[in-house]
């Protein structure tokens, strides 16, 4: 089942992003125009005040490979297919404002990712570990949202990865805390989420190697233009790794409002290590 | 004065008679002697949401056991304390408990199963809407999924390791039946096990507003000579601003390599 439906995300990742598809940063009547569920209209409101923005979603075009250059897997079988422009809107070039070291740092974990010869090369969304915020937003399988009063809940097709969003105000946990999906704290303004999010772990963001470290904070805006399109906004900032706060956009689509079934990913997997190759090509 | 002293007698009595009845409910639980007032969804159902937690010891045992060195002893969650083996199994059960430190799924970083999980020594969170209860587990954020919308099970065969969970309402029962198992789960750690023919019916029942009622029916006529039963409170976690934290596990040196070395920042 979720494979199927899986296969049936990743198609519709391919339907959009061929030549003329919309772009990144299209209109969200686009987006929700490609939904497959209700009309587009007012959101209704849930008894505690929260637009009701409960269902299915996930990228419209997704960013798994890379924030800076997506490529779509649909290239690989038509050249003509381009990449699309960067996820990234801030800085204005589209690309991650890394200090000198860490810059050295992201290409050279991209080459370990092509070519992995150590276990630490194993990206660890490989290894089915929690893929952490922002991450789990740019990658193509679904996600859900169950809404109850004073918190909002994400939960995800793969990994069974989850994330509770309590909205009463309540403060975060001790800074020394350090948790996969990290401590998020959520306010609505309007048909505007903000989430802020603080005590991360140190995560990759994509395979090629983007990562952030332990002292990044995390501010998310998901913005509702529609019942059925949402625009995922996270700004990051890490004066460990980055020169200045960064802000990447995904936008998603509502999808069919389908049961999930159960995800088990690290179960009877093969050992990643095993895939390991006994030489690369010289780092450059 | 006679009178007065009768009034005062006869609604005595009856309390008392009450606290009798209370003392002697056949489940064990305790009963108030008139209606609790317990949380209630706007649909007018059992509002069970919130972060729950077992406070015993059966992730260890489910049966009666006495402490080891990293094990509390206990008292068992099974009724009876009987588990009603086949022959075959009860040598399979006592073969587990010896290999039990390599063999147990859990050791494996393998998702627990169902009821396993819902006696993990974790919190777990239990958001109710009404098409279905969603419950997130600290324990390796396991979701679980019990569907209330009256839907039925999917056509089996299917090997789920936490099964498919359909619930109904009976008054203010919540009724679960869950099929379409795995057999590579076990009850807890001391090798107690199933087939992937078992099969459960869960009930939960809130006791008052911070304490459900969980009994569980577990029929497996491939490895028990009859149906046996479970028992147990979960108790509402109601310290301040209590969440759910996280428990990642791995089965293998994650420490040793992660963060990946050159994520980190020069010293």
């Amino acid at each position: 089942m979720s494979t199927t439906r899986l296969i049936g995300a990743a198609g519709i990742a391919v339907l959009v992003v061929g030549p003329g598809g919309p772009a990144f940063g299209q209109g969200p009547q686009e987006a929700g125009s490609r939904a497959s569920a209700s009309a587009p209209g007012p959101l209704e409101r849930l008894a505690d005040g929260q637009p009701n923005v409960q269902g299915v979603w996930n990228p419209v075009n997704a960013g798994s490979l890379s924030l800076t250059n997506p490529v779509p897997q649909a290239a690989d079988f038509d050249p003509t297919i381009k990449p699309l422009p960067s996820r990234i809107i801030d800085p204005p070039d589209g690309l991650v404002p890394y200090q000198p070291w860490a810059a050295a740092r992201q290409k050279l974990q991209g080459h370990d990712y092509a070519y992995p010869t150590k276990p630490e090369h194993i990206d660890t969304q490989h290894r089915c570990l929690l893929s952490g915020v922002p991450r789990l937003f740019t990658i193509v399988p679904s996600l859900k949202i169950i809404q109850s009063p004073g918190q909002i809940v994400f939960i995800w097709d793969s990994y069974h990865a989850y994330r509770v969003i309590p909205l009463d105000g309540r403060p975060h946990v001790a800074p020394n805390v350090k948790l996969w999906m990290g401590d998020g704290r959520g306010r609505w303004e309007g048909n505007t989420l903000i989430i802020d999010t603080t005590s991360v772990k140190g995560q990759r963001l994509t395979y090629i190697g983007d990562f952030y470290s332990e002292n990044a904070r995390i501010a998310e805006r998901l913005t509702w233009p529609s019942a059925n399109s949402m625009i995922y906004e996270a700004t990051i900032t890490d004066p460990t790794v980055f020169t200045r706060p960064w802000t990447m956009r995904v936008a998603q689509r509502r999808r069919p409002d389908e049961e999930m079934w159960e995800t088990a990913c690290y179960e009877g997997m093969a050992n990643p290590d095993q895939f390991l190759l006994k030489s690369a090509p010289g780092r450059q | 004065m006679r009178l007065r002293l009768l009034t005062f007698l006869i609604p005595a009595t009856l309390l008392l008679l009450a606290q009798a009845s209370a003392a002697t409910a056949p489940d064990g639980a305790v009963q108030a002697p008139g209606p609790v007032a317990i949380p209630r969804a706007p649909d007018g159902k059992p509002d069970v949401s919130g972060i729950w937690q077992v406070l015993n010891t059966a992730a260890w045992d489910i049966q009666d056991h006495s402490a080891q060195k990293g094990v509390p002893g206990g008292q068992g969650v099974v009724e009876g304390n009987e588990i009603p083996y086949q022959p075959w199994a009860l040598a399979r059960k006592k073969e587990n408990y010896a290999q039990r430190a390599d063999v147990d799924p859990e050791a494996k970083c393998y998702l627990p199963g169902v009821p396993r999980l819902m006696y993990m020594p974790f919190p777990f969170q239990i958001v109710q809407t009404p098409k279905e209860l969603t419950i997130l587990h600290e324990y390796v954020h396991t979701v679980r999924y019990i569907f209330t919308d009256g839907t039925p099970h999917p056509p089996g065969p299917i090997a789920w390791w936490l099964g498919d969970s359909r619930g109904r309402w009976e008054g203010d029962t919540l009724v679960v039946d869950v099929v379409h198992f795995n057999d590579a789960t076990w009850f807890d750690r001391a090798g107690n096990f199933h087939s992937e023919a078992l099969h459960l019916v869960e009930r939960y029942r809130l006791l008052d507003a911070d304490h459900i009622q969980y009994d569980v029916t577990v029929e497996d006529p491939k490895v028990f000579t009859r149906p046996w039963n479970m028992s147990m409170i979960l108790y509402r976690r109601r310290e301040k601003n209590v969440q759910l934290f996280d428990y990642e596990c791995y089965g293998f040196d994650w420490e040793k390599y992660y963060p990946y070395p050159e994520m980190r920042p020069p010293q």
